[in-house]
């Protein structure tokens, strides 16, 4: 399938290079989670040093690839731009996919030996890889537990549309061959057998559960969960959703859901409901546009009272909802209109409520009220030597804070072990 | 619908309807071509330099090559072209030609010989077919002839004077002007040679001979044929600066007329190179650039300017600036600083890098506001930050004799 975006020429990279301005102590390296230094990397695409360029982003972010790809940027280095104050901000993400797609990862490594120590590190995704990268630098070796396929949640449910299967694979290829010493497909659920055999342990499951909605008829034929329909499709199966869709959500996992079920069938009506209304979606604006320019369309201001059928789903019975200030986190309250309930005709129901970490693991290791993995500023868990970050801890964000967290645990439990010998 | 500034002036007793003429170069190496220029409304043409029936010329292509950036490709512009591959009878005939068709204007040829008689003949048949002006090239950058290879006429005081003798002794009444080069150890020699030698003025100056560069992934010179390659003569933008002091210098030491050339751009480009010196201006790299259109731009950019400085006419610029030019060591001593202007600053920070790696450490950074703050007792005023500041928040600001006064950023437009 054809790509929304081409990436960047030399010249166009060249080009808008040349408007950035080379801030001192730099905004946008200091908001990227992953302080890629983004002058540094630009001005090597002035000077036509590619390599030099590849090297830099590497360096400070092992999932390079995925996030010139996918990274949120305007939340993150472009939100900051100084460039901004004198016309647009730079299109830092374009010229970091620029220099990732037009060369290859950078084998010039020189890695010491791994003579500190292993550690497990249960999930690969890209806060789990990412630590096993920085730890692998620092002279452990590492082994990886995988329940499903490594990679984590962007190698399993972004759609390739807007992350390509050779880009994924070759960074994953490169990250587990160059990084990696053992990768384990297996379902950790409890850590304190892995605490015994390794000198630490990192926790980064992410959020592998999905939440069930509460409402009557979710157990009828035709309702799903959006991340599993995700994964199915991404896997190469077909999805079995019918002619009218209903997605119920307003944040990432709606909206790819919906663009990948459009995109499977153009002549499928996907509709998204969420309960808000379109300025409070949650998901990132660039794939709100790119799911809008395909075709998906929204009920907002709706909330489910039931999914109605007999065996299937027939139908998404609503009320509307007005918006009616904030909450005390800033966040736009809705209350249901008496008697506006209307129903919404439709064949499949796809739920994307949120996600939760599995309930059944890690007997031990405390929890948040919402179910998250505790830890500290120094990612240490309840547990002496078990460390977690990520979504698993943060709840729902980006690839790259889970990076960020990644290598944050790796400087932790090297020294952890440092201090315990 | 609007009313037009007169720009119209003698230039050694030939009417110019505007100080902007097309210099010897391909612009003008075609007839249809200068037809084309000279419609488009530039005052004249100088046609691209000719020589005698027997001089060889093989060029070799490409002969083009430039530097610059992705955004800004063609900084300067090089060349390895040779003079014109016309000869002189065909020369004649095309400014007959050109003559009959655009009377008012002003029809110059170029040429360059190498012994006494090619010079004379050159300069005899070119006045018997109606010539205005004759330039002499003594800087081609190409090897000249007459003189050692590679080496340029008017890099030997000796030979710029005697040449330009046998010139002016043929010319007669029409006015010679002598093209010299910028790369020369004293540019005022060379022109006190030439008013010794009665010639009515010099082209100041010529292309510059530099080498545009090396690919250093294949260790070719550029441009590169079949590996090899050639200095260049480098025009445009680049060397606009070397332009103005060659002007300069002479306007300030010798007194003859000045048509000034080399990298003129703009409007405001040939006013700068009259404000020094040059009673007018020839273009070549902007027309190779942007065309002949550009004229428009040149003529009412240049109106305006007349209009808004009360200035009658193009003539009245020339050498205006001259007698602000002095030696560093007579300017005054004073005790400049950076004034930043905070509002107007966008918090990149280069001032204060600029200053902290390549100043005198003058400048704070508030790291949490993201502001640069100067300590007066540092900063002698030296202007680095000023240069680097995207925004222009900067200036210079002294106070000498109890009164304040501000040095601004100038440098673009
Ligand atoms: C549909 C969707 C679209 C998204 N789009 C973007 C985007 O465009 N840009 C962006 O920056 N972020 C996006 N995100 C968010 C991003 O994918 C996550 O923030 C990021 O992947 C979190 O990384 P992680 O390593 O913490 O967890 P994950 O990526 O979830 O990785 C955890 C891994 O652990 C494995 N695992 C779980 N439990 C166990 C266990 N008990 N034993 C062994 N292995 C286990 C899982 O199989 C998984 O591979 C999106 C998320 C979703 C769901
Ligand atoms: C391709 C090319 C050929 C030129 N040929 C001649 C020439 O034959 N005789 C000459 O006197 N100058 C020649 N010049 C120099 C130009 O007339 C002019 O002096 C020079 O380009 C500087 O002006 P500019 O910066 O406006 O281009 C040539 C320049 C170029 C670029
Ligand atoms: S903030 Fe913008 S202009 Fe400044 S260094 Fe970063 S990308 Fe360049
Ligand atoms: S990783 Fe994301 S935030 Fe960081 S530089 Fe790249 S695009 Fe920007
Ligand atoms: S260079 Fe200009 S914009 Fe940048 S910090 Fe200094 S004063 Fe501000």
């Amino acid at each position: 399938m054809e790509e929304f975006e081409k990436t960047l020429s030399w010249q166009q990279a060249a080009i808008e290079a040349e408007r950035c301005l080379y801030c001192y102590d730099a905004p946008c390296q200091a908001k990227c989670p992953a302080h890629v230094p983004v002058p540094e990397f630009i001005q090597s695409i002035r000077s036509g040093n590619l390599h030099g360029a590849r090297t830099l982003l590497q360096d400070a972010h092992p999932f390079i690839e995925t996030c010139g790809r996918i990274c949120p940027e305007e939340a993150f280095c472009q939100s900051v731009c100084t460039r901004s104050k004198i016309d647009a901000p730079l299109r830092i993400r374009e010229l970091h996919r620029f220099v990732t797609d037009s060369s290859d990862p950078s084998d010039r490594m020189e890695l010491p030996e791994a003579t500190l120590g292993r550690v497990a590190i249960i999930g690969a995704g890209p806060a789990g890889l990412s630590c096993a990268r920085e730890l692998r630098v620092r002279g452990f070796l590492c082994d990886v537990f995988e329940a499903r396929q490594v990679g984590g949640v962007p190698s399993q449910e972004v759609s390739t549309h807007r992350y390509p299967l050779e880009v994924e694979e070759r960074e994953i290829r490169f990250l587990t061959s160059a990084f990696v010493a053992n990768v384990r497909p297996e379902r950790v659920t409890d850590v304190k057998p892995l605490v015994a055999e390794y000198a630490a342990v990192f926790v980064a499951t992410g959020l592998p559960s999905e939440t069930d909605m509460s409402i009557e008829g979710t157990q009828l034929a035709g309702v799903h969960h959006a991340r599993e329909l995700l994964r199915a499709m991404k896997s190469g199966a077909i999805s079995g959703a019918g002619n009218r869709v209903g997605v119920i959500g307003g944040g990432n996992v709606a909206i790819e859901v919906a663009s990948m079920l459009r995109e499977e069938d153009p002549t499928r009506d996907v509709m998204v409901v969420y309960r808000r209304g379109i300025k409070e979606l949650k998901a990132f604006k660039k794939e709100i546009q790119e799911a809008t320019e395909i075709g998906v369309t929204y009920q907002f201001l709706a909330i489910p009272d039931k999914v109605v059928g007999s065996r299937h789903v027939e139908g998404l019975q609503v009320t509307q909802t007005h918006l009616c200030g904030e909450d005390e986190s800033g966040r736009c309250r809705f209350e249901p209109l008496p008697g506006s309930s209307f129903i919404i005709p439709l064949d499949t129901v796809v739920v994307a409520i949120g996600q939760r970490v599995d309930e059944d693991v890690f007997p031990g290791l405390a929890r948040s009220d919402s179910g998250l993995i505790s830890a500290g500023e120094n990612m240490q868990t309840s547990m002496p030597g078990v460390y977690a970050g990520g979504d698993a801890v943060h709840g729902a964000q980006t690839v790259v804070e889970a990076v960020r967290d990644g290598k944050k645990a790796a400087e932790q439990i090297a020294s952890f072990v440092a201090g315990g010998e | 619908m609007y009313r037009e500034h007169d720009l119209s002036y003698d230039f050694l007793g030939i009417h110019l309807e505007n100080p902007f003429i097309l210099s010897a170069a391909p612009p003008t190496d075609e007839l249809d071509i200068a037809i084309d220029g000279l419609t488009a409304g530039w005052a004249g043409v100088v046609l691209k330099t000719t020589s005698v029936k027997s001089n060889p010329v093989n060029l070799k292509h490409p002969m083009m090559s430039s530097f610059g950036t992705a955004a800004h490709k063609l900084w300067g512009l090089g060349n390895i072209d040779l003079i014109s591959q016309y000869h002189i009878g065909e020369i004649c005939e095309r400014i007959t030609a050109l003559k009959h068709m655009f009377p008012t204007k002003m029809i110059a040829a170029s040429i360059m010989g190498s012994k006494k008689e090619d010079w004379q003949s050159l300069v005899w048949q070119l006045k018997k077919a109606g010539v205005d002006l004759i330039e002499c090239s003594f800087s081609c950058p190409q090897g000249s002839m007459g003189e050692a290879p590679g080496r340029m006429l008017a890099q030997s005081v000796e030979a710029t004077e005697k040449v330009a003798r046998w010139v002016k002794e043929a010319a007669g009444e029409t006015p010679v002007l002598i093209k010299i080069t910028p790369q020369v150890t004293d540019i005022v020699e060379i022109a006190r040679a030439l008013k010794r030698a009665g010639v009515d003025g010099v082209t100041a100056s010529n292309s510059v001979p530099a080498l545009i560069g090396v690919d250093v992934e294949t260790l070719e010179p550029r441009p590169s044929l079949f590996g090899e390659g050639a200095y260049s003569g480098m025009t445009g933008m680049a060397i606009k600066p070397l332009t103005l002091r060659t002007i300069a210098e002479i306007a300030r030491h010798v007194d003859i007329t000045i048509s000034g050339n080399g990298g003129a751009y703009t409007w405001s480009d040939a006013a700068e190179l009259m404000a020094v010196g040059a009673s007018n201006v020839q273009f070549c790299t902007l027309p190779m650039h942007y065309g002949f259109g550009t004229i428009r731009d040149l003529k009412s950019g240049l109106a305006d300017f007349l209009d808004r400085k009360s200035y009658a006419s193009p003539l009245d610029i020339v050498g205006k600036a001259l007698g602000s030019i002095k030696g560093q060591e007579e300017l005054v001593t004073p005790h400049s600083h950076s004034d930043i202007d905070v509002e107007a600053c966008i918090g990149c920070g280069n001032c204060f890098r600029a200053c902290s790696d390549g100043a005198h450490r003058a400048i704070l950074w508030d790291a949490e506001k993201r502001k640069p703050s100067v300590d007066d007792e540092k900063c002698p005023g030296c202007g680095q930050c000023m240069q680097v500041c995207p925004v222009n928040a900067i200036r210079m600001k002294e106070e000498l004799d109890g009164k304040v006064h501000y040095f601004e950023f100038k440098g673009t437009h």
